[in-house]
């Protein structure tokens, strides 16, 4: 690992990993993309005129009508991606001459989760009427009209988290408190059910390939994560090396191809605390056509939660105890959940997890390349704490 | 580990300049010249840290000489006394820039190599390694990422995400087991 310059990685080394984890054709593109921003100038902070200018000329491509960018203003919130909130005065296709309010979510030059705005897009427009997503509206995948690819969707009113309450950077372990899980976690589940029985084969996903049945979404999604740690690591994890081994040897065929949403977890819903309903399913950006194991065991993850007010009872999510979610899981979903799977997934979670804050947290911050360095760096700390979840689930499962 | 202080300087002095500097009040003068005074600061450490070992070393170095050119000082007990004490103090500082040998960036070099060459057997052997010695490295590896990990997680706690902190055996206790 030490031997290649990753701040300037040369177009050999790029090529000789691509042939090596051969990936989704989308992945590889913003792999490649990626790998080939490394090399020039960090991200340097972007005015909110630059952005609006950006966005009116993406506007000018899409409207025929006058339109007018209104209110435009920095959102805070998550670690990879900038946003901008604004309101866009317009003649709304249907609706006439309307206000609506709308957010901006722009890539920066590179993000502690490299992906593509065009299948983000996709799937958010996908979801409409499956589950609570705001609308999509535009997306300008290359970056040919902001500074760097980004999706322009609707706001939706809500929170991640209870006004009161406190939570780490990455918005992990909230406490909704004990009047909000049952709604919530209700709803959650429901949720899951219905993205995981989704037909996504009748929707417009072009920039998805669709694997064969059997192990072959298994073995993309581990070359996808195996390229991406050879890509950004700094120094080696012997650990890691032993579970991609240990995950390539017992790859699970897969019984039902499912859209997966990647990322389910608190912290990316925003709910209304009147009535306690889960307002929009927000961060597609690491979906992919796969196995439903995956998002049963992401939620899993110890990192990903908490214990109840009596210390007694862990509460995944926040929100119930992962028994409690599989069998509500299983009875709304008509789907079973196999815990042979269900552990491998956990495995695997752990590893990509480890991945994510380790190397390319590090990889990003160290090349300077996003508006939020400093957040990075700190949130490496979850990441030691993954891999020590990764090691005791090696450890478990001999 | 990669959490480091020149990684963590460079991300503390980004966000000074690009987020927090703009932001403070330029009609406080005090916080305006503070907060420079604090880029200014965390920049001299981040560009002399690497330096910072070298540095002592090479004083120590100067100081020894220093102290055997002046053992040619002759004079009455007060004296004597003070050259006793400077000489035992030179011998213990011997010591000391005796094994003081390797330069910090080797010390983090060397681990780096390690590090990647048993990453590399793991992928060799997982390729074509005798089926029956799998098991043993297995073994090996995950003993050895209990202790690292155990490490990273004491020295990361303060972080704030670790659910249950307690349970993190402190990093000062960890290393002087060793």
């Amino acid at each position: 690992m030490l031997a290649i310059d990753k701040q300037n990685p040369p177009r050999e080394w790029i090529e000789s990993l691509r042939r090596q984890f051969p990936c989704e054709r989308e992945i590889d593109r913003v792999l490649q993309g990626k790998l080939a921003r490394r090399g020039g100038p960090g991200y340097k902070p972007i005015a909110l005129a630059t952005l609006c200018s950006g966005l009116q000329a993406l506007l000018r491509a899409e409207l025929r009508e006058p339109f007018e960018v209104l209110e435009p203003q920095w959102l805070a919130g998550g670690a990879s991606k900038l946003q901008m909130a604004f309101k866009l005065s317009w003649q709304r296709p249907g609706a006439g001459r309307t206000v609506t309010p709308m957010v901006l979510r722009m890539e920066p030059a590179e993000s502690i989760v490299e992906t593509s705005r065009l299948r983000e897009f996709q799937l958010i427009k996908a979801m409409q009427g499956v589950v609570p997503v705001p609308e999509a509206y535009w997306a300008d995948p290359l970056g040919k009209y902001l500074p760097y690819p980004a999706i322009v969707y609707g706001f939706v009113d809500g929170a991640a988290k209870p006004k009161a309450s406190v939570s780490n950077v990455t918005g992990l372990g909230i406490n909704f408190g004990p009047a909000a899980r049952g709604p919530l976690g209700r709803q959650y589940v429901e949720h899951l059910a219905a993205i995981h029985t989704f037909d996504w084969r009748g929707a417009e996903l072009s920039a998805f390939d669709v694997p064969q049945s059997g192990a072959q979404s298994v073995e993309w999604m581990l070359n996808w994560w195996a390229r991406i740690w050879r890509e950004d690591a700094n120094e080696e994890i012997p650990l890691l090396r032993l579970a991609e081994a240990w995950l390539r040897r017992n790859a699970p065929p897969i019984d039902r191809l499912s859209l997966v949403h990647g990322d389910y977890r608190a912290g990316n819903f925003l709910y209304s605390e009147d009535d306690l309903r889960i307002t929009a399913w927000l961060d597609w950006e690491l979906a992919w056509i796969g196995d439903r194991h995956a998002d049963l065991a992401y939620m899993s993850l110890h990192t990903l939660g908490h214990y109840s007010e009596d210390g007694g009872t862990y509460l995944q999510q926040g929100l119930m105890p992962m028994e409690a979610f599989l069998e509500a899981y299983e009875k709304c979903s008509g789907l079973p959940v196999d815990r042979a799977k269900f552990r491998y997934y956990r495995a695997f979670h752990a590893y990509r997890g480890a991945i994510i804050m380790i190397a390319t947290g590090y990889r990003a911050a160290r090349g300077a390349k996003t508006h939020q360095d400093l957040l990075l760096a700190w949130a490496m700390g979850l990441g030691y704490v993954l891999l020590d979840e990764l090691r005791e689930v090696l450890e478990q499962v001999g | 580990m990669d959490m480091r202080p020149a990684f963590q300087l460079q991300t503390v002095i980004k966000a000074m300049t690009d987020v927090v500097l703009p932001a403070v009040d330029p009609a406080n003068k005090l916080a305006q010249e503070q907060a420079q005074l604090v880029v200014g600061m965390l920049s001299l450490l981040l560009q002399r840290l690497p330096l910072q070992y070298r540095y002592d070393r090479d004083e120590l170095q100067r100081y020894l000489q220093l102290a055997r050119e002046l053992s040619a000082v002759r004079g009455g007990a007060q004296t004597q006394a003070a050259l006793a004490d400077l000489s035992a103090g030179a011998a213990a500082g011997a010591g000391v820039l005796q094994r003081a040998a390797a330069d910090p960036a080797e010390l983090e070099a060397a681990v780096l190599e390690l590090r990647a060459k048993v990453g590399e057997l793991i992928g060799a052997a997982n390729a074509d390694g005798e089926p029956a010695s799998l098991p043993g490295l297995q073994r090996s590896v995950l003993a050895a990422a209990k202790v690292q990990t155990a490490r990273e997680r004491a020295w990361l706690a303060p972080t704030g995400f670790e659910a249950d902190p307690k349970s993190i055996t402190p990093i000062e206790r960890q290393l002087s087991s060793d």
